[in-house]
């Protein structure tokens, strides 16, 4: 069998994060066939959301790092897709997370496995600094982003492309960690837009 | 380091091995250019980056895809050879590309007649090229593979033409398999000048 070699697993209280696997891509087929990914490159074909899962895997051997799998602990399922992004025509590494269904909204499962790839961005990989590209309808992920410590950077260049997006830099290293010891309370009220 | 554990093929001149990141920048050029036409491109950078990645999660995938192809002696690269079956495609396809100015010297019928090997050897009882009827080189190279226009066998989209590749029986010590060695050690021999057009 062919498959990713020497990828990391990230545990957090309720989720296990994991190098996509090819039991994942009709999930993010689906999600990538609906409006809800206009804030991440989509809506798209099946055939380009083929591809882009498949340059997802492409990722890791490329940058040995890239988008986890988020499922939870005892159940196997594809919620998401969160982690680390740095196609090589980007300024700069981004953390970006994407939840496939509506449903699973409104729980902290985006922040919490976020939150993750922050720690492990800095403790691991060793990143000075960390963007999240962000379009500026996407309430959603401007308040995910703001929750966890990130501000809006005015001076970052964004992504070149035709839809406009703002940069977030999230907080450095150290204070990155004290946020995690004592995160910020989360709202309750469901959010008006998908997290992306 | 992450990777993917993809077997190293080895011809006469060549070694083929999995997409790596610093092989990058000449499937870049490739797929910047003209070339790239019957292959989707030409693409822009972002494109290409997004394409070079997915060759590499297509192994993932599919547990077959496209090899690069390099010098065995100076490592350099000529091109991709390979399997492809992306979302879409009806059967799995026996794909090739050369960079431009490596064209002519019969990389792509070595490469593309060990990656066949390959494959049969691994369980696949035939494959199908999917080629632009305008894509002439390749066609050509198709016919040299011992390939046939299967006008039965459903396309990609309608636009393209169906090549079927000779089943592994048809490549078992015949006089088909034995022409087209025949044709690589031709192009193997150092002294060797093709005539004509510059064919993959």
């Amino acid at each position: 069998m062919i498959t990713l070699t020497n990828t990391p697993v990230l545990t957090t209280k309720r989720l296990t994060l994991r190098v996509p696997e090819p039991q994942d891509a009709p999930a993010f087929i689906q999600f990538y066939s609906t409006d809800r990914s206009q804030f991440t490159g989509g809506p798209m074909t099946a055939r380009q959301a083929w591809n882009f899962f498949a340059t997802e895997l492409g990722h890791w051997v490329i940058n040995g790092f890239g988008m986890f799998t988020v499922t939870r602990h005892d159940d196997d399922t594809a919620l998401g897709i969160v982690g680390h992004w740095y196609p090589n025509t980007w300024p700069e590494k981004e953390i970006g997370w994407v939840l496939f269904d509506p449903a699973h909204e409104g729980q902290g499962i985006a922040f919490e496995a976020a939150q993750a790839c922050i720690t492990h961005a800095y403790e691991t990989l060793n990143w000075d600094t960390i963007v999240s590209y962000i379009a500026p309808q996407n309430t959603a992920s401007i308040a995910l982003a703001t929750r966890l410590g990130a501000h809006l950077d005015t001076d970052a260049t964004p992504v070149p492309g035709a839809k406009p997006c703002n940069v977030y830099r999230h907080a450095g290293p150290k204070t990155a960690s004290l946020i995690e010891k004592n995160p910020p309370r989360r709202a309750d009220q469901p959010h008006a837009g998908g997290l992306q | 380091m992450t990777s993917l554990n993809i077997p190293v093929i080895e011809t006469k001149r060549l070694s083929l091995r999995g997409p790596a990141a610093e092989d990058y920048p000449n499937f870049k050029a490739t797929f910047a250019s003209y070339r790239s036409r019957f292959m989707g491109g030409p693409l822009n950078p972002y494109e290409a980056w997004m394409l070079y990645a997915a060759e590499m999660g297509h192994w993932d995938i599919r547990g077959f895809g496209m090899w690069m192809i390099h010098d065995k002696d100076t490592d350099e690269t000529y091109g991709m050879a390979g399997g492809w079956q992306p979302a879409g495609w009806p059967e799995r396809e026996i794909a090739w590309i050369i960079w431009p100015d490596k064209a002519g010297k019969g990389f792509a019928l070595e490469a593309t007649n060990a990656v066949r090997k390959h494959y049969y050897a691994n369980g696949w009882d035939t494959a199908v090229s999917y080629l632009d009827p305008k894509n002439l080189d390749s066609i050509r190279l198709a016919e040299r593979l011992g390939a046939k226009k299967d006008a039965d066998a459903p396309s990609i989209d309608g636009s393209d033409a169906v090549y079927r590749h000779p089943s592994p029986a048809q490549l078992d010590d015949t006089q088909l398999a034995h022409g087209i060695e025949m044709e690589i050690g031709h192009y193997a021999d150092p002294k060797f000048t093709p005539k004509g057009w510059a064919l993959d």
